[in-house]
Parts: C-alpha cells; structure tokens; sequence
C-alpha cells in the first residue's frame, strides 16, 4: 500500500548580488567572465572571488568572438520546471578562448563546430547563452 | 593495521513497497548473519545516502534506530553516487583511527518515490544549479551524453559499441536474482532504442532503483581474536573535480578516476591492473561511463574503450571480466547502496561464492571503482584475500 506525503514546495531565494552584473550583462546581450587581478586564473562562470589565490579582486572582461564546440547533448527528456519545452533541446560546452561558456544551441550542431554566442530568455524569463552555428 | 570486510549484505534492487529503515535493514540483517555477528558487536555505524529523492530528509538516524544502533553513530555520508564508497572510507577510518573495532557501512537509496520528471530534475542539479540546471535544464543522462559526444568524435567510438557494454551487463545481471534488470538484451535491441540524451539512448542508461547494502568491517586484530574470515582492504584512492562542466580540462574521460586510481594502485602495488586483477566492479551508470573507466584505469589506452568491450576483453573468459553481477546498467543504481554493493560484489567473488558468476581466480585481487556525479566525486578500491 503507498500513502501520499504532505506537499513540500521549494523555491529557493537565490542570492546573487556578489555577480549581479553577470545577469544584468546577459540582458544586454553581454557575456561576461572574471579574470583573477592577483594571479591571472579565468573563471566562467564568474566568481568574485578567486579559488586559485583567495584574491577578491577581480576583472570582469567580456567574453566576445566565436567558440567551438567541445560536447554537447540533445534532451529528448525534460526534467521538472522545463515542461513548458514542447520538443528536444541541445545543451552546449564552447570555448571561446580561455574560457569555456555553456549554452543553448538554436542550430544543430557537432563536436568541433564553430558557434557564436547571444542571449535571450526562455518562456520562463530566464535568461541563458544560446549558440547559433557560423 | 590491516582493515578487512567481515559480512557483507545487499537487497534486490528495484521497485520496493518499503521505507528507507527498512530497506536498509534488510542489508544490515544479512550482513550481521555473513559476519556471523551480532549488532551489539558493532562500534559505530555509517550511513551512506544521497536521499534527495525520498521523503524522509534526514534518514540517518531513523535508519540506525531501526537497525538497533542507537548510540552508535551514526555518521551520515553523502557523495551522491559515490556514497557508499564514502560510508565505506569512513567506517574504514574509524578503524584505522583506533576509535572503532568493528563498524558498519550502510548505503541506501530510495529512488521511486518520485514521478520522473521530478527525478530527473533532481539528477540534473548534480553539477553547479545555478549555472547549469536553473538555465539549461542539464539532466543526469545529459551530462553523460556530453562527455559521450566528446569520446565518440576524438576517438570514433560507435553507438554499436556502447550497446555492447549494456549487452554485456544485461547478460550477467540475468544470472543474477538480486539484479533489478535480471534480463538479456539484444544488441540491436539496445541500438534501436529511442534517445534520451543524444547520442545516449534508453538502454544506454541504468534503471531508477531501490536498493541496500551494507559491510561490516573490523581490524585484523579483532578479526584474529574472533575468527573471522576477512577480504582485505589493499589500497584506496580518492579524488574529485570541478562542479562546473566549463571547468574541466577534457570531455573525453574523467580526471578523478584516473587520480584516485594512481593512489589506489600505488598504494597495492599495483603496476598492471588487467595482469594483477581477477575481477573489477566500474561505475556504468552509463555505457559510455564504463568505456571511459577502462581507459581512465588503465586496462587499455586511451581511445581503446571501445575495442575493450568489443573484442569480450571486459567479459567472463575475457582479460578482465567487469560489472560480473551486472553493473549500475542492469543490477540497478541505488545511488547510496551502489559502492557497497560493489563491495558486496568483491566480497562474494574473492571468497568463491558467486555461484554462476563466478570467476577464475589467480591472484585474489579485485578493484572497485565508483564515481559520484559525472567525476565530481572519485574513489577507487583494491580488495584482496
């Protein structure tokens, strides 16, 4: 015999003022990474703080130019909160660079492709990297 | 100090009607009658469980009070599917430590007690939230998926051979009653499955199981004053990466099992796995997973994983029989109860008693390797008699 629990619903408040700009950016179509003042290590996601020397200063440098791809998925399964996608979604590691981004691709695409970036929000009004093939 | 296994114990994996302290003492149960031991023997209890999936948040101590070890512990491990093998660092520790003669490892997982979605949205946060699942939606299957794609172009491994490791583990877990998939497989079966997370299809991917496990370990001056029959422990490596995906070096394999599997082999001198081992259980949570860990470990070079698997040298007769009860792919994955299954897996073959699944032994010597997320967490085990 099976019982239904209680309800428990979480929705985290997340704190993210420390990389406030990181979000902002993605709003104006800007990507942006840090770079360690101290001892030089890039970090994407950014991070104010450095995990290399335990400096906190830190550079914030736009990430420009075209990428390539190094993996990718297509999801033809969709986890809880993403039900509002109605067909397969790729999932994309590139790099641009020194740094390495994650995002959504609008085109199909292959391990060693080339990709530029943009962003743009989903249905939900979160706003994310999206890879277009070049 | 030596460390040995004195009892092992492991449920059938699968859909269970039962609560978490019961599961788990169903492990305990059959691991204290292997050890031919009572609970009152044992110093400290470990309890391994990732528990983000089953409804009661902090299980540990329900479980030890269930399993009559209240005031013994517990000490709750969490390292999600590499878990058990925490629980089992752990209780090891005790014992090295001198604060423990005799302790018990439990691992333990309640899968299915969520809808899939609901599942999969929980695996998908096992990297860095904020900058993978919240945006992306990443699931356990698609980080998998990821690093497959990078294999599969630097190296052409084919989706032939990734069938190949599920046919190979379906066939084992057949002769396996306590696997929750106890079923063979066709290769075209496996290859002609729908995708999940391209290029990983359905067969491709373990079960969402329910499942316990539990060890027992003790010094070897217990061992000796009581007379109990041991599996050693030989060597152990630990390692770990990086929660974000954007800050690994390479795709195409994983940095904590090639880490923790240099400890593990320096520390059993161990300079030819495949000559020096009779048997070894990989984290297949994925078939790409087990061809990356035979590569990563050192029973081939890099890039030949996929011929490993292909020409039977991962199979019984072959090189290196691995996954013989049936792997995470068919035996099940109970995130919590899946190191210590493999432990159990060991124990059983070291000590002749796998019955069909038996391998030849000629240098009783036998290597766990188990992997939490995909490489945030690393362990590798040599057991031996």
């Amino acid at each position: 015999m099976i019982i239904e629990g209680r309800e428990l619903t979480f929705k985290h408040n997340i704190p993210v003022t420390s990389f406030e700009r990181y979000w902002k950016g993605l709003e104006n179509g800007k990507v942006y990474g840090t770079v360690c003042k101290s001892c030089g290590e890039k970090f994407y996601p950014p991070q104010p703080d450095c995990s290399n020397c335990y400096s906190s200063d830190v550079e914030w440098v736009e990430i420009t130019g075209e990428g390539v791809v190094e993996c990718f998925t297509e999801q033809h399964s969709f986890p809880a909160g993403f039900e509002f996608l109605n067909e397969s979604y790729i999932i994309a590691v590139a790099r641009f660079g020194d740094f390495k981004v994650v995002g959504w691709s609008r085109d199909k695409i292959d391990v060693g492709d080339r990709v530029s970036m943009e962003t743009d929000r989903d249905e939900t009004g979160v706003w994310k990297v999206y890879f277009r093939r070049v | 100090m030596r460390v040995g296994v004195v009892g092992v114990g492991c449920t059938k994996f699968g859909v269970h009607e039962k609560t978490i302290q019961e599961l788990a003492f169903d492990a305990v149960k059959e691991a204290l009658e292997d050890a031919n031991l009572s609970k009152d023997d044992i110093d400290i209890s470990v309890v391994g469980t990732s528990n983000t999936r089953g409804y009661e948040l902090m299980p540990a101590v329900p479980i030890n009070e269930y399993c009559g070890f209240a005031g013994k512990g517990p000490i709750r491990v969490e390292a999600a599917c590499a878990t058990g093998s925490a629980a089992f660092y752990t209780a090891y520790s005790s014992i090295i430590s001198g604060m423990a003669d005799i302790a018990i490892a439990i691992g333990v997982e309640k899968m299915t007690e969520l809808n899939t979605p609901t599942s999969l949205a929980v695996g998908g946060r096992s990297g860095s939230y904020l900058w993978e699942f919240h945006q992306y939606g990443t699931t356990f299957p698609g980080y998998y998926a990821m690093h497959a794609s990078a294999h599969m172009k630097k190296y052409g491994t084919t989706p032939e051979q990734l069938a190949m490791v599920a046919v190979k583990n379906h066939r084992n877990a057949s002769k396996n009653p306590k696997a929750h998939f106890p079923k063979e497989i066709t290769l075209e079966k496996a290859v002609s499955s729908r995708y999940v997370a391209y290029p990983l299809k359905l067969f491709d991917c373990c079960p969402i199981s329910d499942g316990a496990s539990a060890a027992i370990l003790a010094s070897d001056k217990k061992i000796k004053e009581l007379g109990l029959e041991a599996v050693y422990v030989d060597g152990i490596g630990f390692s770990s990466d990086s929660a974000n995906l954007t800050r690994r070096e390479d795709y195409a394999g994983l940095k904590a099992t090639a880490e923790s599997a240099k400890m593990a082999y320096r520390k059993a001198n161990i300079e030819n796995p495949v000559k020096s081992l009779d048997v070894a259980c990989l984290h297949d949570c994925f078939t790409i997973a087990e061809i990356m860990a035979y590569e990563d470990l050192g029973f081939c070079k890099k890039g030949e994983g996929g011929k490993f698997v292909e020409e039977g040298r991962s199979d019984f007769g072959g090189d290196l029989p691995v996954n013989t009860f049936g792997g995470l792919k068919a035996k099940g994955h109970p995130l919590g109860a899946t190191g210590l299954a493999m432990i159990y897996e060991v124990v059983k073959q070291l000590r002749e008693e796998a019955g069909e699944l038996q391998v030849d032994l000629e240098n009783y010597k036998a290597l766990i390797h188990n992997i939490g997320g995909t490489g945030h967490f690393g362990w590798v085990f040599i057991l031996g008699v």
